[in-house]
């Protein structure tokens, strides 16, 4: 199983090369073989004694990550979705990208895809759901991009990848968390300890954050709006990632924590409401659109809104019936994506204001756009598969019975109302796809290129889907019993046996169908006369317009703090700086009790030591009043002299030696290093950045006075100096303790005092002579 | 006398700071010269203030003061002096390329 | 065996002090360089090799017994992170040639170079206070020397205020060891951290180690001390930037780690938790200032400071796998800083620009400079399995356990917009339209293209190999908790 998961991504880094020899074999002949494996290899699993399959890898076993592989019935629709269609959609690419184009990128990033996506459903383990899961945003991010010449392609790839990222975030966390609580990483093994998580105090985020990143995957409402501009990657991708298999990876996830989740009765209202919105929203927007394209993304979020909603009832027939549609939808949306690629291909153009009475021009892609579309609008049709599943879905609507929750069951209540709200648009749009494009009167002097019917190749694979969707209307139980009762089974959690019936009589579903097949008629013939609601709902609001605003926003608020404090002022940046410093320590000083005074160990003072301090502290205030360059420097070179007369009175000779000198060495280099510069001036600054400047100084002082008053007042320990007193001459063999410490005892420090000295020299030579050289070459 | 001594490396401290926060180049170093002269006497301080004879071992003495701070000092006072050369140095470049000594002149912008 | 964990410091010192002597003869220097770094690291790794499988190595310089010389400490942590830095010091001698002038190359660049590698090395392995500061004045004069290197304008503007931000931190540093010495009465790291647990009032022990965190928050540009960093780290040739970037800010936060897990762990309650507000401040402001600008340098530059702000929160929930994670992060930034900042100087060297407006369409000249960029930013974001997801991994599992949900939803907002500051340069830069009339240097661009895979390379194995390193860092993180291995380690008997 591991092989069938790598096999994609090995594959992967032998595409530069095929690509090499583009012009001879189409780089997608060798690409469609690796899906058919994948198929091939996961199709034998399918049958009625179907037992989930475990498979584990070492990976990285002190992290717990491990490629732990969990084939149950759900996994197994999913891998059944990728493969197949994945070997579909790589066939048409064929025909559908030139050989002109950058194949070997293409297929790599697709191939990355594939890999990704099988992994993110077969991993039982967390991290490794995860890291998949960001490899398949990525890889969408690249496709998306994959004409990256266009602005559009640029910005719909960043949109894509900021909001699945941000998702893929959000899981990230909840999924730590809740590895975290029930010490494992194993899906499974949490569904096990599920009390823990359901009764944890933080139960309301981590399945928040979870949601965050299903929905934002899985184009949720108000996530949705990356879709619409994916549809800026070539139509394969779109018929692929942003139709029938990665957009379901939000979808996937949340059937996979059903187990866990549905137990809330939060679960209900968050994703059967986000869910049904969604459904709404995104098939009233679709009506909108003239992008062929754009029309079947949103019909796409759409129907992931229904899925989700009908995941959110945690009932058997609403499980049954997303699992059913989750494979119906693959079908009939693959198979109208590609005959918007072959309508784009053909004519030139997407704009549905520019198309319409292509069926005379490509009357076979006509008629496998007549079944897709139908299906997809659920017309009760017994060879359309999309009537069974719409059905199931009003059905679940009606028999879910909420808890006592006051919302919830205003939301039971509401459901069916919406539901069939929601699929009178979706009929709605199904129609005007299909009659705005094939039906009606051509103009082919505005389009592009003159229509004629695809080469066969290109037809083959929507072909195949659409014959899916008609042979899985005619034989539901075909699929049934060996298929769709695992898949759904594993996500209940119990035995599913559903029957899957045309006819059940005339009920309520069925009336709801009849109502949205009248209702959508209307709506779709005499969509010219109210299509100007759209400029009131949703009018100037939009979630994209909130995204656009967010993403400025980012650049230039962010610009604006910075600039507001990173301004280059050094000034700025050392007030910052100290008050930060002052106002903590300053603080913790207090909370802690920190300051200490005590006149022990210390000793005594005399008159002469105190003439010097003073000396001192006058000369340090004298340097800032100082307006004269050389008697600002001479002051600083009292303070330095004084601090050396204080080293003779502290009995510290050797230091006073050293003061001396370099205090004398410093004052010369200041002297020669300020004298070519210009003079010096006192008034600078406004009174209030003086008294600032006075506080913080004065401030500082006094935080290291009192800090070094305490600190000398806390002397809890004797120094190991006295070992230094004792030794110095017996293993030292010096009678300068001093000399002896700095030689031997701590002779690295004076090693690497010396080197700093060295640093500095050749520094300082750099700076002169690199300088001269300059000047003399020019 | 400890406290006195820390009172006043606290005031060269404050000082220093004060200087530091100055727009010309020679008050800044002229501050970071301040600053590094209260560091070294904040040291002293530290180890405590005539503990007993210089720490230069002569018979029949007993107590010494405190040789470790010395030693720290004295590595500290050399390595401060290198870097303040150094600065001396870049400050003398920095304000002729440049053309001004005004640090606040000295901001520069996003692209070079 | 001992003398071993001191070659890490003298080999560099030696090297830098030779290459003083014959600076003009280039081929020479380079070619010697470029043997010096190899041969250190292989010593190195046979330090490394050795330390881990014994333990830690104890050198007590001059022969003098703890606590009362310098001791050089070459634990499992100290010698990780000279391991890194030698990584880095090779690619650097390799790249460099390529990056600078010979003009630079003969004024000194070689031993300044060095002398910082050793600093560097000397900072992690030296087990003394005062020491630590003597060797991170090493560190800062070759890097003073380094970023002034060439004289431009602004690179003299930056560094003075880099050079004045950095003296005063270091004049900090000195006075707060000795503010410890008249507490505690020692300077030897071990010693410190045995005194401290046996002291009652401890108030005034919590202000200097606070004062001394901000000592090392200035040099890991931790908020609100990080001003200094961008514009000095985005002035000076890409090699120095990389050196800079990969190994500076990482001393700082090294020294808070080893302070603050060995030393001052006795009122985390008030220490602790203010590294984890630091840390998300530090997040916060770093991926903003990210966000801020077009000049690509400053945005690389920018992001250093989120990751320091990753670092610090592990170091702030102070759990076995926090500190792990830190650890864990700590070398992975070491090695995608490094190969970052070399790849917006050949990136920078190839548009003729910093700026990101006027970029476009590089990657239909140089697709593997493109890709590696693009491998870069997910490595930067810590998107899996590569290393950054790892460090990343460890410190949310490690602040989860300790319920500090806030700094966890800070983190991970932050990897999406490091990630958006990244994705914006590769969009910008690599895709859209090509520039007309920029000359195309294939030739340069190949040139550059080593070193810069090598370190990526690094990346992806740290992440995809994990299991040949975690056990290592974990056992690093165990003993951080357990500072009394070290203790008992440098002062036996």
């Amino acid at each position: 199983m591991l092989f069938a998961v790598l096999l994609p991504f090995i594959a992967s880094i032998f595409i530069p090369f095929l690509a090499k020899m583009k012009n001879r074999i189409h780089t997608g002949i060798f690409v469609t073989l690796i899906p058919f494996i994948v198929f091939l290899y996961f199709i034998q699993f399918i049958g009625g004694g179907f037992k989930p399959v475990t498979r584990s890898y070492t990976w990285i076993p002190s992290l717990n990550m491990n490629m732990n592989f969990y084939l149950d019935g759900l996994s197994l629709l999913f891998v059944l979705l990728i493969s197949g269609i994945g070997t579909l959609v790589a066939f048409y690419s064929i025909y559908y990208l030139h050989k002109s184009e950058q194949l070997g990128n293409f297929y790599v990033y697709f191939l990355i895809f594939m890999g990704s996506m099988l992994g993110v459903v077969l991993s039982d383990n967390v991290f490794v759901l995860y890291t998949f899961w960001e490899f398949t945003s990525l890889s969408s991010f690249l496709l998306i991009g994959y004409w990256n010449h266009r602005r559009g392609s640029r910005y719909g790839a960043l949109k894509s990848m900021l909001i699945t990222v941000f998702g893929g975030l959000s899981m990230l966390g909840s999924l730590v968390f809740m590895s975290v609580i029930t010490n494992t990483t194993s899906i499974q093994q949490m569904i096990s300890q599920k009390s823990i998580i359901l009764n944890h105090e933080f139960f309301p985020l981590i399945f928040g954050l979870l949601l965050l990143g299903a929905f934002t995957k899985s184009a949720q409402f108000p996530f949705h709006i990356w879709l619409p501009d994916a549809m800026e990657a070539p139509t394969p991708v779109s018929a692929y990632l942003h139709s029938a298999t990665m957009v379901k990876a939000g979808i996937y996830l949340v059937a996979r924590y059903i187990p866990i989740f549905a137990e809330s009765e939060w679960f209900f209202i968050v994703v059967s409401g986000f869910g049904i919105f969604t459904l709404m929203w995104a098939s009233y927007m679709a009506v909108r659109q003239t992008d062929l394209k754009g029309i079947l993304a949103f019909s796409t979020i759409s129907q992931l809104g229904m899925i989700m909603a009908m995941l959110g009832f945690g009932t058997k027939a609403a499980i049954f019936g997303a699992v059913f549609h989750i494979l119906n939808h693959a079908t009939f949306k693959g198979s109208l994506f590609m005959v918007a690629g072959i309508v784009d291909h053909e004519t030139g153009s997407r704009d549905i204001r520019k198309l319409g009475g292509l069926m005379t021009f490509m009357p076979i892609t006509a008629t496998l756009a007549v079944l897709a579309t139908f299906s997809m609008a659920g017309f009760p049709l017994p060879f359309l598969n999309g009537f069974y599943s719409k059905e199931m879905f009003f059905g679940s609507t009606l028999e879910f019975e909420a808890t006592n929750n006051a919302l919830a069951s205003f939301l039971q209540q509401v459901l069916p109302y919406l539901a069939v709200f929601g699929s009178i648009f979706t009929f709605v749009y199904s129609m005007y796809f299909f009659f705005g494009t094939f039906r009606g009167k051509a103009n082919v002097s505005e389009l592009p290129k003159k229509p004629h019917e695809a080469p066969v190749g290109m037809l083959i694979s929507p072909a195949v889907l659409v014959l899916g969707v008609i042979i899985i209307g005619i034989f539901p139980e075909l699929i049934n019993k060996p298929f769709l009762s695992h898949a759904a089974a594993s996500i209940y959690g119990g035995e599913v046996e559903k029957h899957i019936y045309f006819w059940h009589g005339i009920n309520l579903p069925l009336i709801m169908s009849m109502a949205v097949l009248a209702f959508g008629t209307i709506l779709a013939l005499t969509r010219t006369k109210w299509e100007p609601v759209y400029r009131f709902i949703p009018g100037p609001l939009s979630m994209n317009k909130v995204y656009d605003g967010l993403v400025k926003r980012a650049e230039t608020y962010s610009e604006k703090i910075t600039k507001g404090y990173m301004n280059g002022s050094l000034g700025r940046y050392f007030r910052l700086i100290l008050s930060a410093i002052l106002i903590v320590t300053f603080s913790f000083m207090i909370i802690t009790g920190g300051f200490s005074f005590s006149m022990e160990n210390t000793a005594e003072f005399t008159a002469i030591e105190l003439l010097v301090a003073i000396m001192m502290v006058v000369a340090s205030i004298g340097t800032i009043v100082a307006n004269n360059r050389i008697a600002a420097i001479i002051i600083l070179g009292v303070v330095g002299y004084g601090l050396s007369i204080l080293f003779v009175i502290y009995r510290a000779p050797d230091l006073a030696l050293t003061q001396l000198i370099v205090e004398t060495v410093t004052v010369a280099l200041f002297l020669m290093a300020f004298n070519h510069l210009p003079k010096l001036e006192v008034r600078q600054q406004d009174w209030s950045t003086k008294a600032l400047n006075l506080i913080i100084s004065i401030g500082f002082g006094a935080l290291m006075t009192l800090v070094a008053i305490s600190s000398h007042s806390s002397k809890w320990f004797e120094s190991i100096s006295t070992y230094f007193i004792e030794n110095s001459y017996k293993l030292g063999g010096g009678d300068n303790i001093v000399n002896v410490i700095l030689v031997d005892m701590r002779g690295l420090d004076t090693l690497f005092e010396i080197t700093v000295l060295g640093i500095a020299a050749l520094g300082i030579y750099g700076m002169i002579k690199l300088r001269k050289n300059k000047k003399g070459d020019v | 006398m400890e406290i006195i001594m820390s009172i006043v490396a606290g005031l060269l401290f404050a000082t220093g700071v004060y200087n530091l926060l100055q727009k010309q180049l020679l008050r800044i170093a002229i501050g970071t010269a301040l600053i590094s002269h209260g560091a070294h006497l904040f040291i002293l301080t530290m180890g405590g203030l005539k503990g007993g004879a210089p720490p230069i071992l002569v018979e029949g003495v007993e107590h010494y003061t405190d040789p470790l701070p010395q030693a720290l000092i004295l590595t500290s006072i050399v390595i401060s002096f290198g870097v303040t050369s150094f600065l001396l140095v870049l400050a003398y470049r920095a304000s002729e390329a440049n053309g001004t000594d005004n640090i606040e002149q000295l901001r520069g912008n996003d692209y070079e | 065996m001992s003398n071993l964990a001191i070659l890490p410091i003298i080999i560099p010192l030696l090297a830098g002090i030779l290459l003083a002597f014959f600076p003009k003869k280039l081929p020479l220097v380079r070619g010697l360089a470029k043997l010096t770094t190899i041969l250190n690291l292989a010593v190195v790794t046979y330090i490394f090799a050795f330390v881990k499988q014994n333990g830690t190595l104890i050198l007590e310089t001059g022969a003098w017994k703890a606590p009362f010389g310098i001791i050089i400490v070459a634990d499992l942590l100290a010698v990780t992170l000279v391991l890194t830095t030698n990584i880095i010091a090779v690619a650097a001698a390799f790249y460099a040639p390529k990056s600078l002038t010979d003009q630079q190359e003969t004024f000194y660049f070689y031993s300044f170079f060095f002398l910082l590698i050793s600093g560097v090395s000397g900072a992690f392995l030296t087990g003394d206070l005062f020491n630590l500061f003597v060797f991170f004045e090493v560190l800062l004069m070759a890097s003073y020397a380094l970023i002034v290197l060439g004289g431009g304008k602004a690179q003299l503007r930056e560094s003075i205020k880099y050079l004045l931000l950095n003296l005063f931190s270091s004049m900090l540093f000195v006075t707060a060891v000795s503010f410890v010495y008249s507490v505690v009465g020692t300077v030897n790291m071990a010693q410190i951290a045995e005194r401290v647990k046996d002291v009652d009032q401890q108030g005034i022990l919590t202000t200097v180690a606070v004062l001394l965190f901000f000592v090392f928050a200035t040099k890991a540009a931790v908020f609100p001390l990080y001003y200094w960093l961008p514009n000095s780290y985005s002035v000076p040739n890409p090699v120095v930037s990389a050196l800079f970037g990969a190994l500076l800010t990482k001393v700082g936060i090294y020294s808070i780690l080893r302070v603050f897990t060995l030393i001052f762990t006795h009122d985390q309650g008030l220490t602790h938790n203010l590294f984890l507000w630091l840390a998300g401040l530090t997040m916060i402001f770093g991926v903003i200032g990210a966000l801020s600008t077009n000049n690509v340098k400053l945005i690389i530059a920018y992001n250093i400071i989120p990751a320091v702000g990753f670092m610090l929160m592990g170091i702030g929930v102070f759990t076995e796998t926090s500190l792990s994670g830190t650890v864990y992060y700590l070398v992975h930034d070491m090695v995608i800083k490094g190969a970052l900042f070399l790849l917006i100087g050949a990136l920078v060297h190839l548009a003729g620009t910093s700026d990101l407006r006027k970029m476009g369409g590089l990657i239909h000249h140089y697709p593997l400079l493109g890709w590696l960029f693009f491998l870069a930013s997910l490595v930067l974001a810590g998107i899996p399995p590569f290393s950054g997801f790892i460090g990343k991994l460890l410190l949310l599992q490690g602040s989860l356990a300790k319920e500090e949900i806030s700094i966890v939803i800070v983190a991970l907002l932050s990897s999406l917009l490091i990630l958006f500051s990244m994705i914006r340069i590769f969009i910008g830069a690599f895709w859209g339209e090509k520039v007309e009339g920029l000359p195309v240097d294939k030739r340069a661009a190949r040139a550059f293209t080593g070193p810069i895979a090598g370190l990526l390379a690094l990346s992806v194995i740290l992440g995809v190999g994990a299991e040949w390193f975690y056990p290592a860092i974990q056992s690093i993180g165990e003993y951080l908790m357990a500072p009394e291995l070290y203790i008992d380690s440098v002062l036996k008997e």
